[in-house]
């Protein structure tokens, strides 16, 4: 495992799941989990299978839905989207996540 | 909000999961699948771009299990899955599983049935408002000897005391009665209704659902006809008319006016007059209430007319004992001031207890009964349970050593446990719902508010807290016990040899001998009960009740009312026995006809005191006596044989005033004279001469097979009552006989209502009904609990003999005989059923105490019974032994030995 590599936070995986949805639009899970690995430009230690539970999780929450479709290659896949409510939340949960970056960081200047 | 859904999602996926987990491994197999395809696209080698995907993709099995997590309910899943578990065990031993469920479904079913009974019969209060106030009020004669004797209601007594009183808040007086009913006046029915004090129903708390209630003015002679229906009435005889309310109805031919009808619901119990005189309501329901108007005589008379009941409403924070004791000192001073011959006392009852005071005690042992029976249920089922966790050590022992909790491992005994008990609660609602079904098919009709029986919500419950509570009873224990047993040793050892250890047995025998022990009481009980019942059924009646049928006919409409001119209703009285005698006599078949004033086997009526011109006694010691009008057929027709004098003959018409009386009221009336030409006093309604006596005739248990009154018998043309019962012997049978008194009757008259056409035997059956209910339901409890005694002793020897092949191998091969072997099991199984024995010998002794009250004629110790019922127990104890026994001698010692 690579050194440089950190751990996926708890909470902040649904975060970038919304946000790529967002810019990216329906997704299946695969292509989700490849957009997240491309933006962090491979520094997040990941499975791709872990991208699952949250997926579920988003779902049952009714931000996102997921629907059958076929994929680029012509291949049966489930396709995610958000909705009404998930556009509101990214809004609400972008800022959560400000704040406690900044309070993190405020943390970190400190105690250095 | 975002909780909501999650959670219904989550109870969603509990429940659609084959279905998404294939969407899920499709979902998964896409993702795989895709990153395959851009990996060969980067130029991969097939066998690489694969690898590469699953291995960036993580473990595939966590992800789903993660992902199954996150879909459903895990703690409820697992829970699931022991049932399923517990579902798939049950089914692969369903000998066990059956006599478990069977054993529940038959406890929780009896004991649901009883109590629903139990329920509505003793516990459910009426619907009046504050019921543990109100009170059945009853004048007590105290008398010196012979102690406080309690007797309807004197009408001028209770209303002194309505009067005066300071603890009571109201008194209403009321009298049953028997009224014909019909909308034209012709073939009436028969109905059962009250007469109330106006006051009655504000005394209860009950308001008319339609109209109003009755006015003062109501309640007078010569007022304007009125009556309130109750629902059921309202039912019956206007098909629930909402406009009813001013409508005729014609009680003995007389219109009377609707103004209200009370809601469902409101039922008044049938209260006894006294507790001595049985005289049994005829009709169950009252269907209808009328205003009570007293009579001249009721509101003059002291000494006499004590035909009233009353029930009244304790003020608020008032104790029974001090309204008991006010009343008591009210009585007693007015018995000094007014110079009354007898002494007067009064005893109030609660409602409640009052109309339940005949059956509360059988009720309650038959409960006992059914009880018991759950009882020995659970024991058996504890007893299985323990057999089957001891065989399933091993198991557990291994499922610990890989590392179950020992909560999961008792959660899943646990579970197995439940599932039984659900089904068997479940199976025994089933039989709840039967057996009150059979229970009031069986009941005997006199039990008070018998058709508001019904399975309840309440009672249901109460069957899933025992279904619940015996589930936890016998899954705890053997749950807990494989707990105990440390995974090494129960791995270590042959698990047939743990299972039967030293300690496990002793838990065993000790609860078959509880069984036993239970089973036994019951025996007895049941035993007992059913000796009394045989003893009163054989009880010579002193009449020969075959081939007898009786109509009972009420003169209540207006030509036979004494409204008018005395004579001559007497005169129209007559007439009409007259012309019925001489009909039914001309009927084909009949050997004799002829008339009493009160149908055989209804309990005691027309109670009289026995008055002697020539030798006089205090009211309070006079004899008190029944008196019943007849003639000259009575005895034939009735077979009862004269002892001394002569019968009455045609002759006696002219100069009617002659009686005959039974051996006991010559014995106790004439003690050591000869009372044949003695006059009796007072006796025949506005005669100015008292009766003769001409004869003395056999006892009989004319009124109830119990015991034996006091009769006189005065011919009906010195004076016919309004109530009369014409018997025919006949050859002809019952059934072809009675629509022909029912033509000959209304032919006559067709005004004339009849109660009841029956023939004696029938009417001799019904009148022990509640002895037969009791003793058909204890009979069925007592092989109930036989049964499942047997099936506790056989299935631990079976299974203690099942697991001990091995060393009965052993023995036969080093020469053990095959009856030793017996000899050996059959010890085993006698050590706790003799102890069981002796212990329930000794609870017999206690329950005993209070069964005394419940028998007829028959001691409580009455060793028949008792040896009858320890014979019956050891019998099956031993049927129950020798099976496992032979079972034992036919081990095949080379077989057992092999698998060693």
């Amino acid at each position: 495992m690579g050194d440089q590599k950190s751990d996926v936070l708890q909470g902040t995986l649904d975060l970038m799941v919304l946000k790529t949805l967002e810019s990216m639009g329906p997704l299946h899970g695969y292509g989700i989990a490849r957009r997240i690995e491309q933006v962090s430009s491979n520094t997040l230690s990941m499975n791709q299978g872990t991208i699952y539970p949250a997926l579920l999780r988003l779902e049952q929450r009714g931000w996102i839905k997921g629907e059958w479709g076929t994929s680029e290659s012509n291949r049966r896949a489930r396709f995610y989207s958000l909705s009404r409510v998930g556009r509101k939340k990214i809004q609400d949960e972008t800022e959560n996540w400000k704040r406690i970056a900044g309070t993190m960081a405020r943390f970190l200047a400190e105690s250095n | 909000m975002d909780l909501i859904r999650t959670l219904f999602s989550r109870i969603n996926g509990l429940f659609a999961r084959p279905g998404r987990d294939a969407e899920l491994d499709e979902e998964l197999r896409a993702h795989i699948e895709l990153a395959t395809e851009e990996n060969l696209r980067k130029g991969m080698s097939a066998e690489a771009a694969r690898t590469q995907a699953l291995r960036s993709f993580g473990g595939v099995t966590q992800t789903r299990e993660r992902y199954r997590e996150q879909r459903g309910l895990p703690r409820i899943e697992e829970m699931l899955s022991d049932v399923r578990i517990a579902l798939r065990q049950l089914r692969r031993s369903p000998g066990y599983a059956l006599t478990a469920i069977f054993t529940l479904a038959l406890g929780i079913g009896a004991v649901t049935a009883m109590f629903s009974v139990i329920n509505t019969v003793l516990l459910k209060p009426f619907a009046f408002r504050d019921q543990n106030r109100l009170v059945v009020m009853r004048e007590v004669e105290i008398r010196d000897p012979g102690g406080r004797v309690e007797t309807p209601d004197n009408y001028r007594h209770i209303l002194r005391i309505k009067n005066t009183t300071k603890t009571l808040e109201d008194t209403a007086i009321f009298q049953g009665r028997a009224l014909s009913v019909s909308p034209d006046g012709d073939r009436p029915d028969f109905v059962g209704g009250l007469s109330v004090s106006p006051n009655f129903f504000h005394l209860l708390g009950v308001q008319p659902m339609l109209g109003r209630d009755f006015l003062d003015s109501e309640a007078r002679t010569g007022a304007d006809h009125v009556l309130i229906l109750s629902y059921e009435g309202w039912q019956r005889f206007f098909q629930g008319d909402p406009n009813v309310i001013g409508k005729p109805l014609r009680i003995s031919s007389e219109p009377f006016t609707v103004i209200g009808v009370l809601a469902p619901g409101v039922r008044f119990p049938q209260i006894a007059l006294s507790p001595a005189i049985s005289f049994e309501e005829r009709a169950r329901e009252t269907l209808m209430y009328l205003p009570l108007a007293p009579g001249a005589l009721d509101l003059s008379s002291d000494t006499g007319n004590f035909n009233y009941k009353s029930i009244a409403r304790l003020k608020p924070g008032v104790t029974l004992a001090q309204a008991n004791a006010e009343l008591e000192g009210l009585q007693n001073a007015y018995t000094l001031s007014a110079h009354l011959p007898i002494h007067f006392g009064m005893a109030l009852t609660p409602l409640a207890k009052d109309v339940t005071a005949k059956i509360s005690g059988a009720l309650w042992m038959l409960f006992a009964a059914v009880g018991s029976v759950l009882l020995i249920a659970c024991v058996n089922l504890a007893n299985l349970q323990l057999a089957r966790a001891a065989s399933a050590e091993r198991e557990t022992a291994v499922r610990a050593a890989l590392g179950a909790s020992r909560a999961r491992l008792f959660s899943s005994r646990l579970t197995e446990s439940l599932v039984l008990a659900s089904m068997g609660g479940a199976a025994g609602a089933a039989v709840a719902i039967v057996g009150v079904r059979l229970l009031i098919a069986l009941a005997p009709q006199n039990i008070p508010r018998l058709d508001e029986v019904h399975v309840s919500l309440p009672v249901l419950a109460f069957a899933a807290a025992l279904s619940i509570a015996s589930a936890l009873i016998f899954g705890t224990l053997p749950a807990l016990r494989s707990l105990r047993v440390p995974p090494q040793s129960a791995m270590q050892s042959n698990p047939t040899r743990v299972a039967n250890t030293r300690d496990g047995r002793r838990t065993r025998n000790l609860l078959v001998a509880g069984q036993v022990a239970c089973t036994l009481v019951l025996l007895v009980v049941t035993g007992l009960v059913l000796r009394s019942f045989s003893r009163l059924l054989r009880q010579d009646l002193g009449f020969d009740s075959s081939h007898v049928t009786v109509a009972q006919v009420d003169l209540f409409s207006p030509q036979y009312s004494d409204a008018n001119s005395t004579r001559s209703v007497e005169a129209v009285k007559l007439a009409f026995a007259d012309r019925v005698l001489t009909a039914l006599r001309q009927l084909p078949g009949v050997q004799s006809a002829t008339i009493t004033s009160a149908a055989p086997l209804t309990g005691e009526t027309w109670v009289d005191s026995l008055q002697r011109p020539d030798h006089p006694v205090p009211p309070a010691d006079q004899l008190p006596i029944n008196v019943r009008w007849i003639d000259q057929e009575y005895l034939r027709t009735m077979q009862i044989p004269l002892l001394a004098g002569r019968n009455f003959t045609a002759d006696d018409r002219a100069n009617p005033m002659v009686a005959l009386i039974s051996e006991r009221t010559a014995r106790d009336g004439f003690a050591g004279e000869n009372p044949i030409g003695k006059e009796l006093g007072n006796l025949v309604p506005d005669a100015p001469t008292g009766a003769r006596v001409i004869g003395v005739v056999a006892d009989t248990r004319i009124n109830g097979l119990r015991d034996q009154a006091a009769m006189v018998y005065i011919p009906y043309w010195a004076f016919t009552p309004w109530t009369l019962s014409f018997l025919v012997r006949s050859s002809q049978p019952s059934k072809a006989l009675i629509p022909e008194m029912r033509r000959v009757i209304w032919t006559t008259d067709a005004k004339v209502a009849i109660p009841s056409l029956k023939s004696i035997d029938d009417q001799a059956s019904e009148s022990v009904a509640a002895e037969r209910f009791q003793a058909i339901v204890l009979a069925c409890f007592g092989a109930v609990a036989l049964l499942l005694a047997s099936l506790g002793v056989y299935g631990v020897l079976a299974y203690s003999v099942s697991t001990r092949r091995q060393e009965f191998g052993i023995r036969i091969a080093l020469g053990s005989g095959k009856s030793a072997l017996v000899q050996l099991v059959l010890l085993q199984a006698a050590v706790p059923v003799l102890i069981g024995t002796g212990a329930g010998l000794l609870m017999t002794v206690v329950v005993l105490r209070w069964m005394r009250s419940l028998l007829y004629q028959t001691p409580v110790a009455d060793p028949v019974a008792i040896v009858g019922s320890v014979a019956l127990l050891l019998a099956a104890a031993a049927a129950a032994a020798i099976i496992p026994a032979r079972g034992a001698a036919g081990v095949d010692p080379m077989r057992a030995l092999r698998i060693e």
